[in-house]
């Protein structure tokens, strides 16, 4: 019987790569798991992190490279993503839901990663960010 | 999973927009392109999301796109039917809500009094330096 998994995946910095790996993954996930609710907010928070890692982390430069650490169990989903950037000052993201900022595109990855984790914290700067997820 | 898009005319320059599949990082675009040739001429365009099962942050910024590329022209877009995992994403950002809605039915209602109220002068087009 499978217990769980851990991928450890270095991807190159393309856009079109992270829902490739995002599917391959939560195939994975849904064949430890089954079916579970809880899956597609890790889903999501899993391509914010990405899509944020390449587009602002490595500046879309394709020579760069992200780094990505999936510990999965059938009862919690760890999540740890680290870009090759120089991080970012987390304080100076904006609000994004508040209507001054709403036609900002800004700090939403960021903010719905705080939203569908149990647990989000930055590090390296901003560089890397480790999520964590009960599943019920 | 891909992203399908079908637009039908609902009336004359109300579009109705049936997107099939996931809006993310990879199919946001083609939201965007597929869309692009309607916002010169639409008063209105209706998203029927009953076919989305999965949006990302890049889905939400190119919803709110049209969105804004609408209200300068003095048009507006409305959501309908979205599934339960796209709507917690929608409330989660809380941006859209007033343009979200169960049913068509209830999107016209919203689209009649937008369109009474552009026509009327009541309503303006969205100042795009605002």
């Amino acid at each position: 019987m499978t217990t769980g998994f851990e991928i450890n995946e270095k991807l190159p910095t393309d856009l079109n790569k992270v829902n490739p790996f995002i599917e391959q993954t939560f195939q994975k996930i849904l064949d430890l798991i089954g079916a579970n609710e809880e899956i597609f907010k890790v889903k999501l928070a899993l391509e914010e992190a990405l899509t944020n890692a390449m587009r602002h982390g490595n500046a879309l430069e394709p020579g760069r490279l992200v780094k990505v650490r999936i510990k999965a169990g059938p009862k919690q989903i760890s999540l740890d993503v680290h870009d090759e950037g120089k991080g970012f000052d987390l304080q100076s993201l904006p609000d994004p839901t508040r209507t001054d900022n709403v036609a900002r595109p800004s700090g939403r990855g960021v903010f719905l990663m705080r939203s569908m984790m149990d647990k989000v914290e930055f590090y390296d700067n901003g560089s890397g960010v480790k999520m964590f997820k009960k599943l019920s | 999973m891909g992203l399908e898009i079908t637009i039908n005319t609902r009336e004359k320059d109300v579009y109705l927009v049936f997107p099939k599949g996931e809006i993310n990082t990879q199919t946001y675009q083609i939201l965007e392109d597929q869309t692009k040739d309607i916002l010169n001429k639409a008063r209105a365009i209706v998203f029927e999301m009953g076919g989305v099962s999965y949006i990302s942050s890049m889905g939400l910024s190119a919803i709110f796109r049209i969105k804004l590329a609408m209200e300068e022209r003095g048009g507006t877009i409305a959501l309908v039917n979205m599934q339960p995992r796209v709507q917690l994403v929608f409330d989660t950002m809380r941006i859209l809500s007033p343009q979200m809605f169960a049913s068509l039915t209830e999107a016209d209602d919203y689209l009649d009094k937008f369109l009474d109220g552009v026509q009327d002068g009541t309503i303006k087009p969205r100042d795009p330096l605002e």
